[in-house]
């Protein structure tokens, strides 16, 4: 087992003003541009004393190549290190560890992880046929036919449609109700209400509300589909010897790891298709993240979770494979309200994926959630017990990729 | 008034040449013009795909043993589709099961006929509807009916 090198800590946290449907007035530098102002108006820093930059953000969504390029001097990283990740809907935890290990490493003193997505200027179904294309490819080489009306070709609509085949195995194997789903879409929108950085607020949303929009693919409802968001978010490390020096409240990272499986659907051609409720590489993350991080038992020791959930039910079904509750258990924690900020398992206080998903701020606004809880800087959405340890999970790929990052009080004892 | 600039353009999508002659799948088409299907099984762990892949995605070794898989199975998990990718809604509710026949470990995508989308279930019995003509393409697995 590797031990931690050196101790890194979050030390500051920026965000575009607000994360919404259209941001006309700036450009996509421009808007990265207002992340990485109130990056460092909040720390203190000046450009100068960022050493690297990570920068994260989805390849094809927007119909531009080389964006880490074309924001560098919006980032103020002219002649610095760049590094671009582009993992789906993990891209942001994946640029916030590869910020991590640059720290850890000691290449850098201090790294900021740049991420951002301007679903606007683009279209993400066309971008997610980009990732299909492959399979699409093959599949009408093979004689398949696309549409899905005949033959075995049968590709549901977009990424929702997929997921659909996830939700309802979930379902079958958990013993929870497509109303256990409209339950937490409507606790997240509720959240959501009261971070100023959410996308979609809705204060008064029941499950009975959300019970009343259009089925998409069952089981999955309009209601438990994530907006596509226009926003930036950026996340400043430190060693311990610079966040002693520049900041009050660190947060710290105890715990690291990722995992990817097989694509889990639609790949039909290589024949890799598994239960794509199984979510393998959540149980491995979360397991290796937990043996870093010198936690034994999630369930006891983690404060506070931040789930990666484009889809509503992900929230149930991650709460379990990542350990914070028995397999069939989420549910029931559901309607016993210990899911909600004032309960014994708070999770996505912050509205989650479900509310807000600019896809490449989305996995790092887990892990950024998962600080400002910790350092008692959540604001209206703060929890209500206090949050020593916290754990942020990251979800997407081709649907078969996972990132966790625990977060501590306290730095880590090397 | 928002001033919106478009450009249109075309993908060509005869420029993409995908390799997928592989040998498993190969194997599965051959095979298919008899209504038979035909997978591959790991030596190692006995794990058995269809189309069988090159190398086994639990022991990560190269595998090449032909196992015939029934065309009968079971439904492990199901969508059912009411809007196109787009969103519009669909004419007709689409019933996409995703299947384990039996004696194979990998499962595989479809569409099911012959059955009213709320009596569709998780463990559902279902078999593979054959074409008529068979022409050794996927397309000769034409949808799953109730077993
Ligand atoms: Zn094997």
């Amino acid at each position: 087992m590797v031990e931690l090198m050196r101790n890194v800590g979050i030390i500051g946290i920026g965000y575009t003003p607000v994360f919404v449907s259209k941001r006309k007035d700036v450009s996509i530098a421009e808007m990265i541009s207002e992340a990485v102002d109130a990056g460092l108006k909040n720390t203190g820093l000046k450009p100068e004393d960022i050493d690297a930059y990570v920068f994260g953000n989805m390849a094809t969504f927007e119909g531009v190549n080389l964006p880490h390029l074309w924001a560098a001097e919006h980032m103020r990283a002219v002649g610095k290190p760049i590094m671009r990740f582009a993992t789906g809907g993990t891209i942001g935890m994946a640029a916030f560890h590869g910020a991590y290990y640059h720290v850890a490493s000691g290449m850098a003193d201090i790294a900021m992880a740049v991420t951002y997505e301007k679903h606007s200027e683009g279209d993400a179904q066309v971008g997610l046929m980009g990732i299909i294309t492959p399979e699409v490819m093959a599949m009408l080489a093979s004689g398949i036919d696309v549409t899905g009306q005949s033959g075995m070709g049968a590709i549901g609509g977009g990424s929702a449609g997929g997921i659909s085949f996830q939700a309802s195995s979930y379902l079958h194997r958990s013993g929870a109700g497509i109303e256990h789903i409209d339950a937490i879409a409507a606790m997240e929108r509720r959240n959501a209400a009261k971070n100023p950085y959410a996308h979609l607020k809705d204060p008064e949303a029941t499950a009975e509300k959300i019970a009343q929009t259009p089925m998409v693919s069952w089981p999955i409802r309009f209601g438990h589909i994530c907006p596509t968001t226009d926003g930036a978010t950026v996340c400043i490390v430190a060693s311990e010897e610079k966040a002693a020096k520049i900041a009050d409240k660190v947060a710290w990272v105890l715990g690291v790891a990722n995992c990817a499986s097989d694509a889990t659907t639609a790949n039909l051609i290589e024949s890799q298709i598994t239960d794509p409720a199984e979510q393998l590489p959540a149980i491995i993350a979360s397991k290796k993240a937990c043996e870093r991080a010198g936690i034994e038992d999630p369930k006891k020791e983690i404060d506070y979770v931040e789930i990666y959930n484009g889809f509503a039910h992900q929230t149930l079904m991650y709460l379990e494979k990542i350990g914070m509750c028995e397999v069939g258990e989420a549910h029931k924690l559901l309607e016993a309200g210990e899911l909600e900020m004032s309960g014994r398992c708070p999770v996505n206080a912050s509205g989650g994926v479900v509310s807000t998903n600019s896809i490449g701020t989305s996995a790092l606004n887990r892990v950024t959630e998962c600080a400002l809880q910790i350092m008692g800087q959540a604001g209206e959405h703060q929890v209500e017990k206090e949050v020593h340890k916290a754990m942020a999970h990251g979800w997407g790929g081709l649907m078969q990729y996972c990132t966790i990052t625990i977060l501590g009080d306290k730095p880590k004892k090397l | 008034m928002e001033e919106t600039k478009v450009v249109t353009g075309a993908w060509e999508l005869s420029t993409f040449k995908f390799n997928v002659e592989g040998r498993g799948l190969q194997l599965m088409l051959k095979h298919m013009k008899d209504r038979k299907l035909m997978g591959i099984k790991c030596h190692q762990c006995g794990t058995v795909y269809l189309p069988g892949p090159f190398y086994c995605r639990k022991c990560h070794i190269k595998i090449d043993e032909p196992a015939e898989v029934s065309d009968h199975g079971q439904v492990m998990t199901f969508t059912i589709g009411y809007a196109d990718v787009r969103g519009n809604p669909l004419d007709e509710p689409r019933i996409a099961p995703i299947v384990k026949l039996d004696g194979c470990d990998s499962w595989i995508m479809g569409v099911m006929q012959g059955c009213a989308p709320e009596d569709v279930h998780v463990g559902m019995r279902v078999k593979v509807q054959w074409a008529e003509e068979t022409t050794g393409s996927l397309q000769d697995m034409q949808y799953f009916v109730p077993e």
